[in-house]
């Protein structure tokens, strides 16, 4: 598997090579460093020719550079290499994915190159602004590099990244295409949610090439040379933003050589993983008897069933199928689809330029038979590094993601106040009656629930929604002259993404059938042609200006110093045109709408914002033994009012190599130890600006006679004192790697101090001052600490390799102060409980007759009957009201997660098994609750079985439309599961059989599978990663076959 | 060269840089000093306060929080009336418009829109304030909608602190709640205030109906002191305040405004259209209406009515439209009144001449004015409610043949347009009426029979009768007799206007209308002799009324904010 590595460098370290021999001595080996590096010193010149092997295989496409120097060739595919260089130069042979190995220049050279072995040492590590080897990195960053998530071919990066990098957490809880985007959370939550509708302000920073971007999930994983995740004060360096932590994400660049082309194929068929069964009609129908004899004052005299006795033989003889049907609408409307991704780049370079240009192109389809669901997307990159002058390089990263999505016109269920927009609910399928036809016996389709029948949504029109983004960043960086190791990097980008969404509703033809005329009545449906064109456009421009210099003084101090500034301005611009009646439904564009006024919408917004920064850092190592490094960040942020705008972040951390030690070296089982710590400031921002000004906004007009008269309202109260979140953040570590790389061990324990956490104090001002509404104020505190432990093992045999790496993290938050006026009880108040916990009342088991319900009477609330819950009494009152409920202690985001990761090799095979988990989570799903609700709605099997009946009066769940004080404990379940996420086998064609075809340098095929097994400790009914409720859209399983092709 | 390449870029890249940028003035908002000194914006922020005042247009009507309709909706707002399980924890649910149960929580709203009109105020009265034009009458036009919001408030908690500061962030405040007297001085004064500022009246077919009048305040206040004088507050039954109803009420009488001819049309014209019936009333647009059709209608019309809206009149609404020959009501009550917490039980009363076989033949027109029952005939279309005495075919608007059809058997037709489409793309300007001259006959009529002029009460409920072509109350009524005859005049004449919710309250009648069981009209027909039986039978049976559900409860945690106002009683 390839390492990461820096663009252009290929990591070691010579302090290994000393190690193991190579040269006769550090002084000697650091003697001809220097006098390689010093210009014109090289007069005689020598011609090398030499093959490059592994074991008895030749490696083509292998470097082979000249140390010090710019100049390199690459190995033909025989593995042979010719190449003109100085007398007594030496020469560095690499390959991906093997250890370089260096070499004295002599006319001819056999080279064997060795499996890259793991060891801290040779890797580097991207940071904020910069690279660190990981033997000296001092701060709290996992990394993950591109093909390690690219081994599961999810069509979403976000969702390949769960449980690949400690401390991140990753919930999928959509599965939709093209909109399964998961939530990403680094050590859990640390600051205070707003109230419903504020912006998400608990996400990661996320940095693509040094720029804020938002296409992590739609980045094409071919292109990806490493994601880090940057937990603690290290991210202090991005200050103000940094709080949650920062994801940092580096594509891959050309490096000098003949041109390598990469193609890859997968094809996947994918289903939901896990959708609840629903009752059948008998069932449905005797629930719903069930919840009128409630509803009538359960009294059996005067009890008239809504389904009569014959109406549930006929439904359960089936004999009636266009009356008295049985649907199950699962079956009636889900189906199988695909996947498809291809993918194919070609990287290389001479002395001068180094290019790299990808394509990359999925294609995925929804899930349900008639609707018009398809997503399709483009991915395209070209990255240019080229040496205008001497110490001069400029560069050009240019990068498109295109997407396409169609989806159905039918906006959810947004009139119930849903945030589901134009999204597929599974609401209509799983809670269709099952007493409604879903297709008559002679093919015609019903109409369905409230005539939205799901087999009807591909004649409903479409929402189309393009997204065009080009991210473009120019770079150039000066190497001075006349100081050694002082650099200067600067540069421009300029990201821009138009987003067109086309929203077209036609009505729908459906078949009645009429009970009296014995005829398929044909209808359409009730509603005029639509079209609505909504088109929203983002640009950000990012200038960077920054300075480094690294400098080694008296050979073992070696220090490097950076200071830059930054200035970031991003707008959004919106606007959203619609027509009505149209004249005909051939052409869906708006000018053949009617053009009465009644019968057009136009709206339009616009907002910008904007940073201004400063940024540093100092590291300073001691023979790589002792280590600190310090960094700031002075954050100007327009959100802000004057004066409170800017905040200073700082962070520092220490690191000590413990194996360099001399007392250390006679310890042979420790190859590798460390103890770190750090500590910082930072800070976060994510909260609507102008809240420090009181302003009006339009939109609220009232109507006089006839005419819409404008009106305008007040935002947010003003709060001039509004400023930055601040969070501190200590971690201590150990990393060590013992027994040369035969287990290694990684763990990180944390505290996290959030203060000055933005939250507008809804809860404890009284509504009486009738404020329009409240705006945030650095009030909050949250305390947040846990672990993260890594383990991993490695080892090889002659023929057969296996690697092993687990990881576990905990995060567990406390809030310590929030505006929040004190409960009845004390035992409500959030404070002091993890962010998010919810108030519910505590089940305690069923009132199964008349006697129980008046002998606990303080276990009723005023709605109590006969067959509802009881509910534990908390208060001591003589019923159940809100003083009853108590804070529970888990949220429905995890505080545990855990990966495992296995990879073993035979010969050409390798199999990779990858799991993922989360425990101490759990989730309250209402839909669940719901059963025999007079809405019609279809309820899960699992709450139907074992319900109270007047027959079955020892049941374990509630009656039928059941009447609940609130939220209980009952449907709060346990959300741990542990998920076989990926599997993939693949055979790579021998060497000795590529070598053969002068044409390839490898060639592999897999197959995989992405959410293979789910094994759930309590929610066996659903997919347990959702979380709300179980009629969204769940995760897809996915069946890859796919080939990579190198040549 | 190359020095000139490194001078190039920088000096690009830091052309690319601003000096002030983080100065960016919002793109999509004005500032507090902008609005404050243009006169379009002052004009555009008084016209934002009219919608202080809900409307009746929402999905959920407040006639399913009485026993006026059926809720099916299990959803929501509403849903915490339909069964009447209300209470401080779970209030807040109906604190929002359409889904959320239209405003009847109304205390977030209220005084938002309270501080709004007060900042109003405080502006436009401050010394240097803008000229506007009309700036008097808008002046005018926002006391009147204060008082109309505290009577919003009063109407539901009773008395209610009295806020007329602006406050602002960081400081505080002592509230406690004023008597409901005070509130109703309150409202006094600020009409007062209002009335020398605003023009007398304002015709249905002018470019500013639906600004408030004169007229509008002598409406509010003949409501309020309707109220003030009811069983509820006037505990002590002081005749002053039912001669502060009277006259109030008498203000309007000849004031210019007469009963429109069609009892119909007038719900279900677009505004904009003449009619000398409403005296403040809501209009809409095309740009600015609602769909209440299509949450009212069922599966005929592709509408949602049995689902979720169901604002489907009750068989307990359609019992009380008298028959139309005789004037007498089908059935009697025996039990109940004023106080009673237990349910009348109902008698059939034959001198009605009703037939429970033929139940809407002979009736009131004002049924067939606001309910579709079986048979009825709306937009053309002849409602068919009817299942087979077989079960195995049923009628098309029937509950069998759709949930989206009601399961009471009746659809609301009050409101429903006659003439526009029926669709989800429509929207409808209908105006919502908040004064109309009918109440203000029955709140006449009411205030004289409780200062002992029954003559007068049966005069003025026989105006309101007479309109529809009903026969006059006979004299014979008298009393209790004539009391439960105006109580029912005012049910059925102001049905879906909102007004019954309040009204069952206000007369502490509540403990026994609320304890009847909701009940629906199985229809069954007989398809071999073609004979249909109707049977009313019960839907709903709500939880045990009690005293306290005669004042909505505060939200728990709003006590606990402001420690000194107290819940409202029996909610504890």
């Amino acid at each position: 598997m390839k390492r990461c590595l820096l663009s252009g460098e290929s990591g070691y370290s010579p302090r290994r090579l000393l190690r193991r021999g190579y040269t006769p001595g550090f002084s000697f080996f650091l003697l001809v460093f220097l006098l390689s590096s010093l210009p014109g010193f090289a007069q005689q010149s020598i011609t090398v020719t030499g093959k490059v092997i592994v074991g008895d295989s030749a490696i083509g496409g292998a470097t082979v550079q000249v140390k010090g120097r710019r100049e390199a060739v690459q190995t033909a595919p025989d593995g042979r290499f010719t190449i003109n260089v100085p007398k007594g130069s030496r020469l560095v042979i690499s390959f991906v994915g093997y250890t370089p190995e260096e070499v004295a220049a002599a006319p001819s050279l056999v080279v064997q190159l060795k499996q890259e072995a793991i060891q801290q040492g040779s890797e580097v590590i991207v940071v904020g602004y910069g690279v660190q080897k990981k033997a000296t990195l001092t701060g709290s960053i996992a990394q993950v590099s591109g093909a390690e998530v690219a081994v599961s071919p999810s069509p979403n990066v976000g969702a390949s990244l769960a449980g690949k990098l400690p401390g991140l957490i990753v919930n999928q809880t959509n599965g939709e295409p093209g909109r399964d985007d998961p939530n990403l959370l680094i050590r859990g939550m640390a600051t205070l949610p707003g109230p419903p509708g504020s912006p998400v302000n608990s996400g990661p920073l996320i940095i693509i090439d040094g720029v804020e971007r938002s296409g992590l999930t739609r980045l094409d994983p071919d292109d990806i040379e490493s994601i880090s995740v940057l937990k603690d004060a290290s991210a202090a360096i991005y200050g103000a933003r940094a709080a949650n932590g920062v994801i940092l994400v580096t594509s891959k660049s050309g490096h000098r050589g003949k041109t390598v082309f990469d193609f890859n194929y997968n094809y996947g068929i994918q289903n939901v993983t896990k959708i609840p069964k629903m009752l059948d009609a008998v069932t449905y129908e005797q629930v719903y008897n069930e919840n009128q004899f409630y509803k009538q004052g359960s009294n059996p005299a005067t009890y008239l069933p809504f389904y009569t006795d014959s109406v549930i033989a006929i439904t359960k003889s089936g004999s009636d199928p266009v009356n008295y049907p049985n649907t199950d609408w699962v079956k009636a409307v889900l189906k199988s689809s695909h996947v498809q991704k291809i993918g194919i780049q070609a990287s290389g370079g001479s002395d001068a330029v180094r290019y790299l240009l990808s394509f990359g192109s999925t294609t995925q389809g929804g899930d349900f038979k008639h609707v018009p669901d398809n997503y399709q997307q483009y991915n395209m990159r070209l990255k240019l590094d080229a040496d205008v002058a001497p110490n001069l390089t400029v560069g050009a990263n240019i990068s498109g993601i295109f997407s396409d999505g169609t989806y159905s016109s039918v906006t959810g269920q947004t009139d119930l106040g849903g945030p589901n927009g134009t999204a597929v609910t599974f609401i209509d399928i799983l809670q269709a009656n099952p007493t409604l036809v879903a297709v008559y016996p002679n093919g015609d389709i019903a109409p369905g629930r409230l005539a939205e029948s799901p087999l009807l949504l591909d004649q409903e029109g479409f929402a189309k929604i393009s997204n065009s983004s080009i991210y473009s960043t120019f770079t150039g960086t000066y190497r001075a002259p006349f100081l050694k190791g002082l650099r200067a990097d600067i540069s421009y980008n300029y990201d821009f993404a138009n987003q067109f969404e086309k929203v077209w509703q036609i009505p729908a033809y459906y078949y009645s059938y009429n009970i009296n005329t014995k005829n398929y009545d044909r209808k359409l449906q009730n509603r005029v042609i639509q079209d609505n064109d909504i088109y929203n456009k983002w640009t950000t421009r990012l200038t960077n200006l920054r300075f480094t210099y690294e400098r080694t003084i008296a050979r073992r101090h070696h220090i490097t110093v950076l200071a830059g500034a930054e200035q970031q301005y991003n707008t959004n611009s919106f606007s959203n045109a619609g027509r009505k009646n149209f004249v005909s439904s051939a052409v869906p564009q708006l000018n053949v709408g009617s053009t009465a006024g009644a019968d057009q919408s136009i709206q339009g917004s616009a907002s910008a914002g904007a940073y201004n920064n400063y940024f540093g850092r100092l590291n300073y190592d001691f023979a790589s033994k002792y280590l600190l490094e310090f960094s700031f960040r002075d954050n100007g942020s327009q959100i802000f009012p004057v004066g409170k705008r800017y905040g200073f972040f700082p962070g520092g951390s220490a690191g000590w190599v413990m194996s360099e030690e001399k007392f250390m070296h006679n310890l042979p089982a420790i190859t590798y130890l460390k103890l770190r710590v750090s500590h910082g400031e930072l800070g976060n921002d994510r909260v609507a600006s102008y809240q420090n000004v009181q302003s009006y906004a339009f939109g609220s007009n009232y109507v006089f006679g006839s005419s819409d008269v404008p009106g305008i309202y007040p935002l947010v109260v003003p709060n001039p004192n509004i400023t930055w979140e601040v969070s501190k953040k200590t971690d201590f570590g150990v990393v060590a790697t013992l027994w040369n790389g035969l287990l290694g061990i990684d763990a990180t324990y944390f505290i996290e101090h959030r203060s000055n956490i933005l939250v507008p104090p809804v809860l404890s001002t009284g509504q009486i001052y009738g404020y329009p509404s409240l705006p945030d104020q650095n009030t909050g505190i949250v305390y947040n600490h846990g672990y993260e432990l890594v383990l991993t093992h490695r080892q090889t045999f002659k023929d057969f390799s296996y690697s092993l790496s687990a990881n576990f993290n905990y995060a567990r938050n406390k809030v310590i102060n929030m505006d929040e006026t004190p409960l009845a009880e004390p035992w409500q108040n959030a404070t002091g409980h993890p962010i998010n916990a919810g108030l519910y009342y505590k089940f305690a088991g069923i009132f199964r007759d008349q006697a129980d319900l008046t002998k606990n009477a303080n276990q009723a609330w005023s709605g109590s009957k006969v067959g509802d819950q009881k509910v534990a009494n908390l208060s001591g009152s003589n019923q159940i009201s809100g003083n009853d409920q108590f804070r529970f202690d888990y949220t429905a985001i995890p505080m545990e997660t855990f990966g495992f990761t296995s990879i073993f090799r035979y010969k050409s095979w390798d199999l990779n098994l990858f799991f993922y988990g989360q425990s101490k989570v759990y989730n309250y799903d209402a839909v669940y609750a719901n059963l025999g609700n007079s809405d019609f709605s279809n309820a899960m099997v699992a709450r139907a079985t074992n319900r109270w009946t007047v027959n079955n009066i020892d049941g374990t769940l509630p009656r039928s439309n059941e009447a609940a004080p609130g939220a209980t404990t009952l449907y709060l379940k346990d959300a741990t599961f542990i998920r076989l996420k990926t599997m993939e086998i693949g055979y790579s064609l021998p060497h000795s059989l590529i070598t053969r075809t002068h044409t390839f340098t490898a060639v592999r095929f897999y197959v995989s599978g992405f959410n293979v097994l789910t094994w759930a400790k309590a929610i066996k009914y659903a997919d347990p990663e959702i979380s709300g409720n179980s009629t969204t859209y769940p995760q897809q399983r996915i069946v890859n076959f796919g080939a990579t092709v190198k040549f | 060269m190359k020095k000139i390449i490194v001078i190039i870029i920088l000096i690009s890249t830091l052309a690319a840089c601003r000096r002030n940028v983080l100065d960016i003035p919002p793109q999509d908002r004005i500032s507090e000093n902008a609005v404050w000194t243009d006169p379009n914006l002052v004009t555009a922020y008084e016209a934002n306060l009219y919608n202080g005042i809900p409307h009746g247009f929402y999905i959920h009507m407040y006639s399913k929080y009485s026993d006026e309709a059926i809720n099916t909706a299990p959803c929501c707002g509403a849903n915490i009336f339909a069964q009447n399980t209300y209470n401080p924890d779970n209030i807040t649910q109906a604190s929002s418009g359409d889904f959320w149960g239209g405003y009847m929580y109304y205390w977030t709203q209220g005084y938002q829109f309270i501080r709004e009109a007060n900042l109003f105020l405080a502006k436009m009265t401050a010394p240097g304030s803008i000229t506007v034009t009309n700036k008097q009458q808008l002046i005018g036009e926002v006391y009147f909608l204060r008082a109309f919001m505290y009577f919003n408030l009063a109407e539901r908690y009773g008395g209610v602190p009295l806020v007329d500061t602006v406050y602002n962030l960081g400081d505080s405040a002592s509230f406690v709640r004023s008597t409901f007297d005070q509130v109703v001085t309150h409202i006094q004064n600020d009409l007062n205030a209002a009335k020398p500022l605003l023009p007398k009246r304002i015709l249905s077919t002018d470019v500013n109906f639906g600004r408030a009048t004169q007229d509008a305040c002598l409406a509010l206040w003949s409501r309020v002191t309707l109220y003030a004088a009811s069983p509820l507050y006037n505990t002590s039954n002081d005749m002053a305040k039912w001669q502060a109803a009277s006259d109030a009420a008498d203000s309007l009488l000849n004031a210019g405004y007469s009963l429109y001819s069609d009892y119909r049309t007038l719900f279900n014209q677009p505004s904009g259209s003449p009619e000398n019936e409403y005296i403040f009333s809501r209009q809409f647009t095309t740009a600015n209406g609602t769909q209440y059709p299509m949450h009212n209608l069922g599966r005929r019309y592709g509408a949602y009515g049995g689902w979720w809206a169901s604002n489907g009149p009750s068989q307990n609404l359609v019992d009380d439209y008298d028959v139309a020959t005789t004037g007498e009501p089908p059935f009697k009550w025996v039990g109940g009144g004023p106080g009673a917490m237990t349910a009348a039980t109902q008698v059939a009363n034959p001198a009605s001449g009703y037939d429970p076989q033929h139940p809407y033949w002979n009736r009131d027109p004002r049924l067939q004015a606001t309910v579709l029952c079986d048979s009825g005939v709306y937009h053309g279309d002849t409602c068919f409610e009817w299942i087979s005495s077989d079960g195995k075919s049923w009628g098309f608007d029937s509950y069998k043949q759709s949930s989206d059809n009601p399961e009471g058997g009746y659809i609301l037709k009050k409101f429903m347009p006659d003439a526009a489409p029926l669709n989800w793309s429509t929207t409808y300007t209908t105006p919502w009426p908040f004064f109309r001259l009918a109440e203000i006959y029955l709140n006449y009529a009411e205030a004289q029979f409780n200062l002992g002029h029954e003559d007068i009460c049966r005069q003025y409920i026989d105006m309101v009768r007479a309109r529809v072509g009903m026969p006059a109350i006979p004299a014979t009524y008298t009393g209790t007799a004539l009391w439960n005859r105006l109580v029912n005049e005012r049910r059925i004449e102001l049905a879906f206007e909102g007004h019954r919710f309040f009204d069952e309250r206000r007369w502490l009648i509540a403990g026994d209308i609320e304890n009847r069981p909701l009940r629906g009209m199985q229809v069954i027909k007989n398809l071999a002799t073609g004979v249909t039986t109707y049977t009313p039978v019960t839907w709903l049976q709500k939880i045990p009324y009690t005293s306290a559900m005669n004042f909505l409860p505060i939200e728990r945690s709003e006590i606990k904010r402001d420690p000194k106002v107290t819940q409202s009683p029996g909610w504890q």
